[in-house]
């Protein structure tokens, strides 16, 4: 399933301490040999300041105690580096930590820096220092103390380069502590920067909608209201236009989510188009399959490419989230995902059919007969089908919902006499105060 | 060989000009003859090349000719009738007659030697101004008036005497007439370029230097030094320059510098020849005194070079060419040599800046400016690919030039890179790109073979070359020469040993990576890095091109729709547009390569809305019945004509485009067979149609069209067999590649729009219809029915469904009866009526709608999304139409829009996101660009294969309409 990965494509486009998870579920799934993904994690830390973390690992995957010079020294001078900052951030630490000083802020930050500067010596220089700070915070994995630094720090910062990092800095701590609501609140606030603000070049702007979309998915697929949001933000027209230049893999996660959200079935044509579009510069089984449902209408191979989708899914780190539910471990996303994939095959089968077999239909849904009975009856019953079981073939018929042409000439004259009215009394209704005003005018 | 071409160059004889005469006069026969272009344009190539014109037109030709000389003889008549009475005033106006009317004649003639006549006239009006002169008597009773003319007589003939003191000079030394001799040669019919070559009677050239020498003796009188010298020099073919054999150094950098000078003064003043000029400052090269100096020299020979073609309609003299190449490179050469010597013609360099040496510290500027060079080296070219006959072998060996020309290209590039200035980098990278982009592999192997081949054959093929201008070891000899390293005995251009000596140091040889691809990646990437706008999107339509070559469809459409070309291009020089063109067909027939029909379709129908393909791609020019051409008019179109090795073949291009429309109307056609408002896709292939079915007899297929038309009545019937064996019998299919792959998708492609066609077509006679039937009706498979049908069914094209037991079609019979149809187009009319009402009543009371009405019009409005089948079609047809003409373009352009902007590639990697409003606010920006065609050949292209509606693909389930403009919601709900 290793060819399906898409961890190689998204990892560039995340912040090196978000890539962690991704490894950890991957090392979980044991799709690679555990020894590269320790390496790749090695190598990750490398850049960081986690350094305990990358002896642990590299004692781990080299079962020795030893542990090479370079990290001990790379230790010495992480904790030396972060001595030095702390020292210089120290007394604006010290002020937010006091709450009653704290109080003192108000909502304008002209205020808040002249009063800082005057009453507590707290200049740029201690500001600056806190953004550091909160930035090693980070590095060295302490997310939840870097996020409320950044959070302060863009209070009181008024470069808004630096606040935007600080931003994206917040964003990526939120989703490392897995807090997704405020995450969600991060994001949001980051869209808003990214699509107003005038940035040097549209690439830019551009590359920031690809981190954007891609740091999004944490949120989207484990926050509650998530499936909305993400159709929500990657339909919109240029976040779109970004998929189809930047990131074709997204259309797997497009795909999942419109294919799973019941309420936006709308969506699903302009996706189809997208999808074919692209098609020759990304495919896996999940849009292969809406490509046989709703451009091929290849019912056979839809059903081939489902099962497949169900391993996809499995082996994604975003699709494939498991939840213990007992003493079950079961990946919810891939069950919705195939009651609707089904749901769909059989509604398109049924819109061009008037006379369906049930064994037939029982074999395509991977259902027994009478699962299969059922489940027609339960969508009968639902009125989302219109059809009757003529038991005795052991068929299902469709009702036939032709309007006649009757009907739509009616229909589209109806309202034209109530139209015509509307017209006539606005006309006259017009016409009454010029008569009124001239008569007036004469008198 | 150079120097026999300088000889002949430089000679006074009349020999050569008597022939350019006649050619000229020809050309000039033809015209009046024939009065018809395309006569014109055959002898216009035909000046370059061969020249055995029957008789009959020799004798026009003469009488042409000899009509200018008429008009002068008359002047010079009235001259002497006017000398008689000593008449000041009309003599004066006489002159100036006969000063335009020289123009003339030397404008016929092309020629820089001026008519015997006219010097007569001279010698005569000077003579009878000192008799004049002489006579004070007679002055002093001249009226007032005569006087005053008399003398301004007298300053004119002064002054336009000094021009022609050396013929006039000549005249009086022997006023025998020569017209005789004018004449005496016209049976040499070689062409200018092989007379070049030819050599001549050694009596006449020695004539000709001695008068020659004369010449520059009556120049230089005074100048004891330099008059001397130039004698010498003069004479050098017979024995060269006693005194600079004897001792070179005696020539200092300022007898150079000075005679530099001189020559370029001269450079522009009527008489002076302009090939003399070139042999004068060749020479300077060799004695040159600093490498300045000689980049400088070198500087001047190049624009002298230049210079001697003054026509911009016909091109340089290949060897001419071939030699200023030689210079640049040496040009090159001195530059990589000494790198502290710079070239640019920013600012004017000091009087002596040559003089400073080689070991001089510092950088030293020379006036210049190579990429200039380049491009004009580029344009003569193309010019001289533009004008020989491309059926000949000339033109197969000036395409051999073209190694040649990227070599230099290369080694400016080089240059220009390594002076940081990457502008020029990118526009002489573009230069290379256009040489390439319209090269498939396999044409590009060719070159990169000969470019090798070149690289090593020896010097021995250079004698057998030296006639014929192989451009291959050419370069390496007349290298030597120039630098006169090891001066060939054989030859008889004996110079003195050059004092700098040049190495060869840039490479002679262009060196080719593999693949075409990779060479247009290198250079198409540095010109998106540092060319300007225009070079830019050249690079660009270059790119697409090329992709496009290569069968990358997917690739050149991104690049296409990203680099939003399609929105300024008709702001863009005609070349730009020309070339956007090109790239449109040739994307068109990549996407027909890869069986993309609707895409394909979309990329031609533009080219060939107008009927003005050939115009449309400079391919020759077409004839337009209703308005003619001026002759301006023609002349830039003919300059801006295509060499034939660059052209797409059109019958291809327009057997791809019929066959395009072909398997998109017939369906088409039969779906809506009796809707009188039908949806047309392609206008041109429908009037064909309608002509070919007027006829009242049909003969067998003749042309493309024919061939197409046959095939789509067999297809209309359902006949695939006989459809496809007609196309398939087309001449044009032999210029593909992978023919038979071609053949085979279209063998398919025909199959399903036939069994397509039918459905339409029979459906309504058939209560059920069996899949096995079909499948062995149309030979495919059964998945294949199965999907295609419920395509349609999907589309609600085909009111039918499927009975999954019995494995069969069954029909609803919905379609509506004559009344029915009648009565729903009733309806639709009625509520248009109320719409434009209710608009009506909007726009008097200022939009002042209140609730109800307003929201009922809403709700119509998504009645019409809502509402299904045939009925909703027409709804929005009719709203189309009821918006007259100009809701027409609307129409397509919010289709376009639509396709454009979900499509996106929002200038992403194309710096420039104009795309930032979405697609939908596009309805009203591409409103006002479909009338230009260049604009509309895009409009259709994008990735529209939804949006155009084609009936195959219409949306499963119209998106609701939004708060779009009316007529994009209308139109994307169109097919339902």
């Amino acid at each position: 399933m290793a060819q399906y990965d898409l961890t190689s494509k998204i990892a560039p486009q995340l912040d090196r301490h978000l890539v962690f998870p991704l490894l950890e579920f991957l090392q979980e799934k044991q799709l690679y040999p555990d020894d590269q993904i320790l390496k790749s994690k090695i190598e990750l830390l490398s850049k960081t300041n986690m350094v305990d973390y990358a002896m642990d690992i590299h004692k781990s995957l080299y079962r020795t105690e030893e542990v090479p010079q370079e990290m001990t020294d790379r230790r010495v001078e992480v904790v030396a580096r972060l001595k030095s900052l702390e020292e210089m951030a120290a007394p604006l630490i010290f002020f937010l930590q006091n709450p009653s000083l704290v109080q003192e802020l108000r909502s304008d930050k002209q205020y808040n820096l002249q009063m800082l500067n005057d009453r507590h010596q707290i200049g740029p220089d201690q500001i600056e220092a806190l953004y550091q700070y909160a930035k090693f915070q980070f590095e060295c994995g302490n997310y939840s103390g870097a996020a409320d630094y950044l959070y302060q720090y863009r209070a009181l910062c008024t470069n808004s380069d630096r606040s935007l990092s600080a931003l994206w800095g917040k964003l990526a701590a939120e989703i490392l502590m897995q807090n997704w609501d405020v995450a969600l609140e991060e994001l949001n606030r980051l869209k808003e920067i990214i699509d107003s603000k005038n940035f040097a070049s549209p690439l830019n702007q551009l590359q920031s909608r690809t981190w954007l979309m891609h740091w999004s998915l944490f949120i989207f697929f484990n926050h509650e209201n998530g499936r909305n949001g993400i159709i929500d933000l990657f339909f919109q027209e240029r976040y779109l236009n970004a998929i189809q230049t930047n990131g074709h893999h997204l259309l797997r996660y497009v795909a999942t989510a419109v294919i799973v959200n019941k309420r936006r079935r709308n969506m699903i044509k302009e996706l189809v188009k997208v999808i074919q579009q692209e098609q020759y510069a990304y495919k896996d089984p999940i849009t292969e399959f809406m490509e046989c449902l709703y451009i091929n209408y290849d019912f056979e191979g839809a059903q081939k490419k489902l099962i497949e989708c169900e391993e996809v899914i499995l082996n994604d780190p975003f699709l494939g989230k498991q939840v213990q539910e007992g003493n079950f471990v079961t990946v919810p996303l891939r069950d919705e995902f195939m009651e609707n994939a089904r749901l769909f095959i059989f509604e398109t089968y049924c819109r061009i059919h008037q006379c369906i077999d049930i064994r037939m239909l029982a074999d395509k849904l991977n259902m027994s007969y009478e699962e299969a009975e059922r489940w027609i009856v339960n969508l009968v019953k639902n009125a989302k089908l219109d059809a009757k079981i003529d038991s005795t073939s052991g068929t299902v018929v469709m009702g036939t919902n032709h309007t006649s042409m009757y009907e739509q000439i009616i229909e589209n004259t109806k309202q034209l006499s109530m139209r015509t009215y509307v017209l006539a009394n606005n006309v006259a209704s017009a016409a009454v105060p010029t008569a009124q005003a001239a008569s007036s005018m004469r008198v | 060989m150079a120097s026999r071409f300088w000889t002949q160059g430089d000679s006074e004889s009349e020999e050569e000009e008597s022939e350019i005469e006649e050619e000229e006069n020809e050309v000039e026969a033809g015209d009046r003859d024939g009065g018809d272009t395309a006569a014109r344009s055959k002898y216009l190539s035909k000046t370059a090349s061969d020249s055995d014109e029957s008789d009959d037109q020799r004798r026009v030709v003469r009488s042409a000719k000899d009509k200018r000389f008429e008009e002068m003889s008359l002047t010079v008549d009235q001259i002497k009738n006017a000398m008689k009475i000593n008449d000041w005033v009309s003599l004066q106006e006489s002159f100036d007659k006969l000063n335009k009317q020289l123009e003339k004649v030397i404008r016929v003639t092309e020629s820089v030697q001026v008519p015997r006549l006219y010097i007569k006239a001279l010698v005569m009006l000077e003579e009878f101004l000192a008799q004049a002169l002489a006579n004070k008597e007679a002055k002093k009773k001249m009226s007032s008036s005569n006087a005053k003319a008399q003398n301004t007589m007298k300053q004119k003939l002064k002054k336009n005497n000094k021009l022609y003191e050396v013929d006039i000079e000549r005249y009086r030394a022997s006023p025998v007439s020569e017209d005789d001799v004018d004449k005496s040669d016209e049976d040499d019919d070689e062409d200018e370029d092989s007379e070049v070559d030819v050599e001549e009677d050694p009596a006449k050239l020695a004539a000709s230097y001695n008068t020659e020498s004369d010449e520059d003796e009556d120049e230089e009188e005074g100048q004891d030094e330099e008059g001397g010298w130039e004698k010498k020099k003069s004479k050098r073919d017979k024995l060269m320059d006693k005194q600079f054999m004897r001792d070179p150094s005696e020539i200092t950098w300022e007898m150079v510098d000075k005679k530099l000078k001189e020559i370029i003064a001269a450079r522009g003043r009527k008489g002076t020849g302009r090939v003399e000029q070139v042999e004068q400052l060749t020479y300077l090269t060799r004695v040159a005194k600093t490498p300045a100096q000689k980049l400088e020299v070198l500087v001047n020979v190049v624009s002298a070079q230049f210079d001697v073609n003054p026509s911009l309609s016909t091109h340089m003299p290949i060897p001419v060419w071939k030699k200023c190449v030689q210079n640049i490179l040496v040009m090159l050469d001195i530059l990589a040599q000494y790198p502290n010597i710079v070239i640019d013609d920013s600012v004017e360099p000091d009087e002596n800046e040559t003089q400073k040496g080689a070991d001089h510290e510092g950088t030293i500027r020379v006036w210049g400016n190579i990429l200039a060079f380049l491009e004009r080296i580029d344009n003569e070219l193309f010019k001289s690919l533009q004008c020989i006959d491309p059926h000949t072998k000339e033109y197969v060996e000036r395409l051999q030039d073209e190694p040649l020309f990227m070599a230099l290209a290369q080694n400016v590039q080089d240059y220009v890179e390594r002076m940081q200035d990457m502008k020029a980098a990118a526009k002489v990278a573009l230069k290379r790109v256009e040489l390439i982009y319209y090269k498939p592999q396999e044409v590009y192997e060719a070159m990169r073979k000969l470019a090798e081949m070149q690289t090593m054959t020896d010097a021995a093929a250079f004698e057998a070359d030296l006639n014929g201008g192989e451009n291959g070891d050419m370069e390496d000899d007349y290298d030597s020469k120039a630098a006169n390293v090891e001066p060939k005995p054989s030859e008889d251009f004996r110079g003195p040993p050059a004092f700098i000596v040049t190495p060869e140091i840039v490479p002679r040889r262009p060196t080719f990576p593999e693949h075409s691809r990779t060479l247009m990646d290198i250079l198409v990437s540095l010109i998106y890095k540092h060319g300007d706008e225009r070079t830019k999107a050249r690079a660009m339509l270059c790119d697409i091109y090329h992709f496009a070559l290569l069968d990358d469809f997917s690739v050149a459409r991104d690049l296409l729709l990203m680099s939003h070309l399609q929105d300024g291009v008709q702001h863009m020089d005609i070349s730009t547009q020309i070339l956007f063109n090109r790239a449109m067909a040739q994307l068109g027939l990549c996407a027909f390569r890869a069986s993309l029909i609707s895409e394909a379709h979309g990329c031609l129908s533009e080219l060939y809305a107008g009927g003005r393909v050939k115009e449309l791609l400079a391919q020759g020019v077409s004839q337009s019945r209703y308005h003619e051409k001026t002759p301006e008019q023609e002349k830039l179109e003919r300059r801006r004509q295509m060499p034939y090795h660059m052209h797409i073949n059109l019958e291809l291009l327009e057997a791809v485009h019929l066959i395009c429309a072909m398997l998109l109307e017939v369906p088409n056609m039969a779906a809506n067979g009796h809707d009188v408002r039908r949806k047309v896709i392609s206008k041109p292939f429908r009037r064909i149609l309608e002509i070919n079915e007027k006829q009242t007899f049909t003969g067998p297929p003749e042309n493309v069209r024919d061939h197409v038309m046959a095939a789509t009545r067999a297809l209309s019937k359902g006949d695939w067999e006989k459809a496809y064996k007609v196309i398939e019998s087309l001449d044009a299919w032999k210029l593909l590649r992978e023919r038979d792959n071609v053949l085979d998708m279209l063998k398919l492609k025909i199959r399903e729009e036939a069994l397509r066609t039918y459905l339409f077509t029979y459906s309504s006679c058939y209560g059920s219809l069996s899949l096995d039937q079909l499948t062995t009706m149309f030979e495919l498979s059964e998945s294949q029915v199965h999907s295609m049908v419920s395509k349609m069914m999907i589309a609600e094209e085909l009111h039918a469904s499927w009975d999954q037991p019995t494995r069969c079609i069954v029909t609803h019979n919905v379609e509506p009866t004559r009344l029915q149809a009648l009565a729903v187009q009733f309806a639709e009319k009625l509520s248009v009526l109320i719409d434009s009402n209710e608009r009506a009543f909007d726009a008097r009371t200022g939009g002042g709608l209140d609730g109800p009405l307003a929201t009922r019009r809403r709700d119509t409005q998504d009645y019409a999304g809502a509402a299904s089948g045939r009925w909703q079609n027409d709804f929005s047809n009719a709203q189309g139409r009821q918006g007259g003409f100009s809701a027409r373009p609307n129409y397509t352009g919010a289709r376009n829009a639509g396709g454009q902007a979900r499509t996106g590639a929002s200038g992403a990697t194309f710096p420039k996101d104009r795309f930032g409003q979405g697609g939908r606010a596009g309805a009203a920006y591409s409103s006002g660009y479909q009338s230009t065609r260049y604009q509309d050949a895009y409009s259709s292209v994008g990735r529209t294969p939804y949006q155009t509606g084609s009936a195959s693909s219409a949306g499963v389930r119209s998106t609701q309409p939004d708060g779009a403009a009316r007529m994009v919601s209308l139109t994307r709900s169109g097919r339902f």
